[in-house]
């Protein structure tokens, strides 16, 4: 019995070193990590990189380069113009904002319920404004702004099912996610029951866009996700306080000051919204909100919403270059792509986090 | 000494997360316990079969075509007789709703098996082969057979449903066991989660490109009973099988119920009846896959249907699951045909809508997330 302790004593020694040992490596590459603006300007570099993909490569139609800065103002030839200030550009534009959008609703939720699988999409708010959205798309027939209407109100529904759903006995972040892939099953559910009342080509449309394209983006749709996404970021920048004593726990952050559960109510009031105007736009894109803030925090040792907003344009971006020139697989929707690369992301994420999170 | 002193350590936790009855401290407490058990159970069989033979009936009544109670009798006699039918309405009741009903009871009692096999190797109320991503691995296979490989036949999609389904297994257990997150209960329905999430992109890669597969298997990946009669006519002695052979697990189960340091003790080969009745299970999924297409959260309903009127007890619970599991497929699918509209609510998705509240309310009651 004294061997078997003794042994154990010095195999915990062992751990306690190796654990020293590997707390000084993450230091030493914090310390790295920490140059927010070379890192900053870095991820912006491959924002720019995935926008002129989109625009020179993006798609099947052959336009010289000499067109192109013309199309882009809307100058060009005929071809040129339809296909670059017509369609390449807002869909580039679309991708950038959607992106960015749901970076910052999923980092805004990691944030809010200190949980890195709290993102919308996988705890089912995306899936409650996908329903919303084919609501008013089948049932009322009508598209444009009503659509986006209905994928908010079914966002925040959904949100408020879920966060009322999992508040027993004091919220567990568990429960809430066990709670929202109930609740996203449901919806989904409730989706493809929507869908069966549709006719043929508006349920092939639905259903390419329910696994998430961008193809068929529009200037319209462009102009609303802007005006979204600058008032988010306002928004952000007006309640990131908040958000920070939030992650120290309900009561270290009371004693700060800060009311806690109006200030949950708010943010979950700002962060299902974002991403209810990025999913009635460009569909449930997997996984994008999940990954854009953990990547963020990888990055930069000091991370807010807005690095993570930066990060999730570029990841979706990309990807929907990928999407649209990957051999043999493309072209495909960009929800296809997000969904091959995400899940193992989400793995790994569980594979990696800390006991404690 | 040292296995002694593993026990105390595993026991508790057992207790926990599962009711197992092993209070034996006052004899007369645990007499009275049994027969108040027994007639519990007697009496919920008999509600759980006259249950089960009431769907039957009503999936056999119900339809878009409105066909009278007596004819229906008629026709489904003659049918049980061999004798060809005369009417239209009895046609449709021969070779549309009987052998819907027959996929039906086939497909949820393979499911409700699977489900109670699952939640007893894993012991977490909250899985069954939807929720672990099982299902859709099988799916998943299925469709890339077809599609890629150009492979035809129900019995071949049989053997790709059951690879598909022992490899999602194999890494869904395998995540699940890498991770450190709060409760193991957690960890395996997120890897589960993440892993159909992986695997319904990969059926959209797969179907995406081609037009006429897109709408095929678009419905077929939610889960469909109508038409299938045919491919249960060549799957059901897979079907059968894993069911005698799930019935053949309950004492293993039971030993695995109590942990693994304690059915070791008992003198069971721990890795070996894990991996043999995981095998039963996944083997149980794929034949109702390979049916009915991928049914989610019967199983997890089924099981736990059973488990309130048998308990824990393994060798009961597992065919009183089946039971349940085939009750409920029924009962969520004879409604969905007299959805208004185009056409009819696919059983997948009434599945999901009954089961999701299920769910819902054992993630909010259980106290599995502080397990």
């Amino acid at each position: 019995m004294t061997a078997a302790t003794e042994a154990s004593t010095a195999g915990r020694d062992a751990e306690d070193a190796v654990a020293h040992l590997v707390a000084g490596l993450r230091a030493e590459r914090r310390s790295v990590r920490r140059r927010p603006a070379v890192t900053l300007a870095g991820v912006g570099a491959v924002v720019l990189i995935g926008f002129c993909a989109e625009i020179l490569v993006g798609g099947t139609a052959d336009i010289g380069l000499a067109e192109i800065p013309g199309a882009l103002v809307g100058q060009g030839s005929g071809l040129a113009d339809f296909v670059i200030f017509e369609t390449r550009l807002p869909r580039a534009l679309t991708a950038l904002l959607v992106g960015a959008l749901f970076g910052l609703s999923g980092v805004v939720c990691q944030r809010l319920f200190s949980n890195v699988l709290a993102t919308p999409d996988i705890i089912g708010v995306s899936a409650g404004a996908s329903a919303g959205a084919v609501a008013v798309l089948v049932g009322a027939g009508v598209g444009g702004l009503a659509v986006q209407a209905g994928a908010v109100l079914g966002a925040v529904a959904a949100a408020a099912l879920i966060f009322g759903l999992s508040r027993r006995g004091g919220a567990s972040t568990y429960r809430l996610v066990l709670v929202g892939i109930g609740v996203g099953a449901c919806c989904s559910a409730i989706t493809s029951y929507l869908l069966t009342f549709a006719d043929s080509t508006t349920s092939t449309r639905a259903m390419r866009w329910m696994i998430g394209s961008l193809a068929g983006a529009r200037w319209d749709e462009v102009v609303v996700l802007a005006v979204v996404l600058g008032a988010a970021m306002a928004a952000v920048l007006l309640i990131g306080p908040d958000l920070e004593t939030l992650r120290l726990g309900d009561l270290l952050s009371a004693a700060l000051g800060t009311r806690v559960q109006a200030a949950r109510v708010g943010v979950l009031l700002l962060g299902a919204p974002l991403a209810a105007i990025a999913t009635s736009v460009a569909g449930p894109v997997a996984f994008i909100a999940l990954v854009a803030g953990p990547i963020a925090a990888r990055l930069l040792a000091r991370s807010g919403p807005l690095p993570a907003a930066l990060v999730g344009a570029a990841v979706l971006l990309l990807a929907d270059v990928a999407a649209q020139t990957a051999p043999y697989v493309s072209p495909v929707p960009t929800g296809v792509l997000t969904g091959l690369i995400g899940a193992p992301v989400l793995v790994l994420l569980l594979l990696h986090r800390k006991a404690d999170a | 000494m040292r296995g002694g002193g593993t026990s105390t350590n595993v026991l508790p936790h057992g207790g926990s997360t599962e009711p197992i009855a092993l209070g034996m401290d006052d004899p007369r407490a645990v007499l009275g316990a049994v027969t108040t058990t027994t007639r519990r159970r007697v009496a919920g069989l008999v509600a759980l079969v006259l249950l089960l033979g009431l769907v039957a009936l009503l999936s056999l009544a119900l339809g878009a075509r409105v066909i009278p109670p007596s004819t229906v009798a008629r026709a489904v006699a003659d049918a049980l007789a061999g004798a060809s039918p005369e009417s239209y309405d009895a046609t449709v009741i021969a070779t549309e709703r009987v052998p819907r009903t027959v996929v039906g009871l086939l497909v949820g009692l393979c499911l409700g098996g699977s489900g109670a096999i699952m939640q007893a190797i894993t012991r977490n109320p909250l899985v069954d082969g939807g929720i672990l991503g099982v299902e859709l691995g099988a799916a998943c296979a299925v469709v890339a057979g077809i599609v890629a490989f150009g492979l035809n036949g129900v019995v071949a999609t049989f053997w790709l449903a059951l690879a598909g389904a022992v490899a999602t297994a194999v890494v869904v257990y395998g995540v699940s066991r890498l991770t450190r997150a709060a409760s193991t209960a957690v960890s395996l329905v997120i890897a589960g989660a993440a892993t159909a999430a992986m695997l319904g992109a990969v059926i959209n890669l797969l179907i995406i490109r081609d037009e006429s597969a897109f709408s095929r298997y678009r419905f077929w990946s939610i889960g469909q009973l109508a038409g299938r009669g045919d491919a249960i006519g060549e799957l059901w002695p897979f079907a059968v099988a894993g069911l005698v052979l799930a019935l053949l697990c309950g004492p293993t189960l039971n030993a695995l119920m109590l942990g693994e340091a304690v059915a070791a003790g008992l003198g069971v080969r721990v890795r070996r009846a894990q991996l043999a009745t995981a095998l039963v299970a996944v083997l149980l999924c794929a034949a109702a896959v390979a049916a009915a297409g991928p049914i989610g959260f019967i199983g997890l309903v089924g099981a736990h249907l059973a488990r309130l009127v048998v308990g824990g007890d393994q060798r009961l619970l597992l065919p009183f699951s089946m039971v349940a599991g085939a009750t409920v497929l029924l009962a969520a699918d004879a409604p969905g045909r007299l959805a208004p509209g185009h056409g009819e609510i696919a059983v997948g998705i009434m599945t999901a809508v009954v089961g999701t509240p299920f769910f819902v309310v054992l993630a909010r009651t259980r106290r599995l997330v502080e397990a």
